[in-house]
């Protein structure tokens, strides 16, 4: 190539002076809009400090008591004691909805739900475990064996009533079962142990470093989870599931939630959805205030519906109020719902799959962000 | 004209692009193989979705290496220049198989490899600067006919043009969609990221890649503005590959883009090779002209301009179809429609049959993520795949299987909606080229080409 000629230069000068020239005075004139929501560092760092750790701090607090009640009944297996530990299981089961959303950062590395909330408990499965010395609980085959199903089993389900349930607990057998209840209690305090340290330490900084929107970044990651959270484990395992609303319409009361407390599965269900709404718009766990947040991003972003000109947070919104209403129509016993009043249960369904459908192409796709979980539907 | 076209011209530029042409694609197979992305993508999958008219074209199993070994091979053969006929022709051949195999891995910039490649047979690329040439005097010669270069310009000159006026769209120019999506998803990036929280910023970029894509190609034909041209070319592409995940796209075009320059900026290159080499001068300057027998010539000529022509039609087909063309995506292939739309879509298939069976379908059974990413926001692909339910399930024993979709697609930042009426039974629905009547309207007009 020659050496460009005075003409060029002074073509490429002008060239690169009206280009500077117009982006100069539109810089004047347009400020950068939402900068502060549209920031993932910020967003990441509210919803690590203000949310996630001080759930987990909160769940902690009540598996611990949990444990504690649990060690107690394991040393006397009598009437108060286990009241007191039902009432603590019933606690920890229902601050864990809370954070069973967070199976991204450490909670996804020790696949923490696999080993808290896999149900139904598997009754064959548990009783083999009680019998054996030590029982192997790190392998997929042990997920619905240990974790809160097996302890609702094991303190709500050994038998028809409270007397024969101490009962299970007496004599050479019964102290292979409180051996049980505690190695199963131990393990799971172990297991939440692993992850909040993580998340106490470098995980953190981890999670709010990695502002990115690929594959292997924080945003992507935590968007991911979650919304296959509200998918998998939320619509389907509490609804569609046991209502048979997603596999031939066989109805399956024995696949809920909590099914040998019975009557506490409703209140799981609609802490699920509380935590995962105020999870999505960035409501502080001690404060009660938003900050930032997926919302708050959303709306940096400026995503709306051209047609109604509602930003999309606020459909979003909409719909999870919709869910909740069909929530707050259901009785607390999600068993008897689905043997007698399983359309509300289907509805429900509906209501929730309305909301998925939203998180995982409209949310997603206004974030750009690739749903990258293989999807589970009709297992 | 005619003689225009057939005026002998330097041999230099054609030679050069060979081997740029051939030492890139010799790179992007390693980069594919290197990543692992043939077990990935046509080895793992358990179904395939083939073109239709190609579904004869069948996925390999494990012999899939070899098909990727036999195209890596030719086009280092290709660049060096080597074996060239039976070289060439085997990379079109593979290169072409290889993409024809499965639709969720079409990407315009492998139709443009495909093309060239095709193009690149006829060529006489070899009989300068080449390892046939320096082994056999009969075929060295310095000189081709002009056409030989035109048609390679005329090709990338298309490509750009064409995704230019892709671009003269509603949503591109007037709303910055899909970039006002996605380049505030960069905004972490060093150096440039604040940029993208600017609301101008997207249109900025809008209007400068659809002003960039229209005048490029006759930017680097004209003499003067070929340097700047270029600059923008490297810009842009530089660019776009460190915004985007297009992967050698961008360092392809840069390559090709060379092919505008004059031939004594080629022969500057192979004379700074052949120095290297210590190659001999009458190597470099043999003094003779190729020459096509007069016949061979005029049909090389008809045969160049017809496929040129189809170039220039195909991405108008679209307007033989009603309804958007975004939407319903029939005649969006093979039209150079570049990064215009971001669309997800979200499919749940239903299985039932007269005796009251009915199934909810998992589609990770069936098919890879991106297989059912790229399936649930487009229509063809959705009968495909309902139509290896309706076969798999016949199987199960269900009898006459019927398939339902609740299909839930967004484009461009539109709210989501049914992509596919929920109450047609795809497995009696055909697929040809005629519009597909169960393609819920979008009810939405994107205005423009």
């Amino acid at each position: 190539m020659k050496s460009f000629t005075f003409k060029k230069r002074l073509f490429l000068v002008l060239l690169t002076a009206s280009l500077w020239g117009c982006s100069g005075s539109e810089d004047k004139t347009t400020e950068p809009t939402d900068v502060q929501e549209t920031n993932r560092k910020a967003m990441l760092t509210n919803l690590a400090d203000n949310i996630i750790i001080p759930s987990y701090a909160n769940f902690k607090t009540r598996l611990d008591a949990m444990v504690s009640k649990s060690d107690a009944f394991v040393a006397k297996p009598e009437a108060a004691q286990l009241t007191e530990f039902r009432q603590a299981w019933s606690d920890a089961y229902t601050e864990w909805q809370k954070v069973e959303i967070f199976e991204f950062g450490p909670g996804e590395t020790y696949v923490i739900r696999n080993y808290f909330n896999i149900y139904p408990a598997n009754v064959t499965g548990i009783t083999s475990d009680i019998a054996d010395a030590s029982p192997n609980l790190e392998v997929p085959a042990s997920y619905d064996r240990q974790g809160f199903p097996a302890l609702d089993y094991l303190i709500n389900g050994v038998g028809a009533d409270d007397d024969a349930i101490l009962k299970y607990y007496s004599g050479t057998d019964g102290a292979k079962r409180l051996a049980h209840v505690k190695r199963l209690t131990e393990r799971m305090s172990s297991l939440l142990d692993r992850v909040t340290t993580d998340w106490n330490g470098s995980a953190r900084e981890t999670f709010v470093s990695k502002t990115g929107l690929d594959i292997s970044s924080s945003t992507s990651l935590m968007v991911n989870a979650i919304v296959l959270h509200y998918e998998r484990y939320i619509r389907s395992g509490k609804f569609g599931i046991p209502s048979g609303a997603m596999l031939n319409g066989v109805p399956a009361p024995e696949k809920v939630e909590a099914f040998y407390k019975k009557d506490l599965s409703l209140t799981l269900a609609k802490t699920a959805q509380q935590a995962y709404v105020d999870f999505f718009n960035g409501k502080g766990v001690k404060t009660g205030n938003e900050g930032l947040s997926l919302k708050s991003y959303l709306d940096g972003l400026g995503a709306k519906d051209s047609a109604t000109g509602k930003t999309l947070s606020e459909i979003i919104n909409a719909q999870f109020e919709a869910s909740k209403k069909k929530l707050d129509a259901l009785r607390p016993n999600l068993y008897q719902e689905v043997k007698t009043n399983n359309q509300a249960m289907k509805d429900t369904y509906t209501e929730m799959q309305k909301s998925v459908r939203m998180l995982k192409v409209d949310m997603t796709s206004a974030m750009s962000i690739t749903i990258t979980y293989t999807d589970n539907d009709g297992d | 004209m005619i003689r225009l076209l057939q005026r002998p011209v330097s041999a230099a530029p054609l030679a050069v692009f060979r081997i740029a042409f051939g030492v890139m694609l010799f790179l992007s197979m390693v980069r594919f193989w290197s990543k692992g992305w043939i077990y990935e993508l046509y080895i793992k999958p358990k179904y395939f979705f083939p073109f239709y008219g190609f579904e004869f074209v069948k996925p390999l199993g494990e012999n899939t290496y070899f098909l990727f070994a036999l195209c890596t091979i030719s086009a280092l053969l290709v660049a060096f220049g080597l074996f060239y006929k039976f070289a060439s022709t085997c990379l079109f051949l593979s290169f072409t198989y290889i993409e024809l195999i499965d639709k969720s891995t079409y990407l315009n910039h492998y139709y443009f490899v495909s093309v060239v490649c095709f193009l690149l047979i006829f060529l006489p690329a070899h009989v300068y600067f080449s390892v046939d040439s320096y082994r056999s005097k009969e075929i060295l010669a310095d000189k081709i006919p002009a056409w030989c270069i035109i048609s390679l310009q005329l090709l990338v000159g298309i490509l750009y043009f064409y995704a230019g006026l892709a671009k003269l769209n509603s949503d591109w120019l007037l709303n910055a969609l899909p970039l006002k999506i996605w380049l505030p998803a960069r905004n972490d990036m060093p150096l440039i990221g604040f940029l993208f929280d600017y609301k101008w910023i997207p249109f900025a970029f809008s209007w400068f890649g659809c002003l960039y894509d229209l005048t490029i190609p006759f930017l680097l034909t004209y003499r003067k503005t070929r340097p700047f041209a270029f600059l923008a070319v490297v810009i842009f592409h530089g660019l776009t590959a460190v915004l985007f995940p297009i992967g050698m796209f961008p360092y392809i075009m840069i390559v090709a883009a060379l092919i505008f320059f004059p031939w004594d900026f080629h022969l500057q290159i192979i004379k700074s090779v052949s120095a290297l080499f210590h190659l001999r001068g009458t190597f470099i300057s043999p003094g003779k002209t190729y020459c096509f027998s007069a016949f061979r010539h005029s049909v090389l000529l008809v045969f160049f301009s017809i496929i040129l022509l189809i170039q220039m039609i195909l991405p108008f087909r679209y307007l033989l179809y009603p309804g958007e063309l975004f939407w319903t995506e029939e005649g969006y292939r093979f039209s150079w429609r570049v990064m215009l739309m971001e669309k997800a879509g979200y499919t749940q298939f239903q299985v039932r049959d007269n005796s009251g069976k009915s199934l909810i379908i998992n589609n990770n059974l069936f098919l890879t993520t991106l297989q059912e990413k790229m399936m649930s926001t487009q229509p063809d692909m959705i009968l495909q795949y309902a139509h290896i339910l309706r076969d798999h399930y016949a199987r199960q024993g269900f009898v006459n299987p019927k398939i339902y979709v609740d299909s839930y697609v967004a484009l461009n930042g539109r709210l989501g909606k049914p992509l596919v009426s929920p109450d047609v039974n795809l497995a009696e629905q055909k697929e040809s080229f005629q519009h597909k009547l169960w393609i819920t309207p979008l009810e939405d007009e994107i205005k423009g080409l």
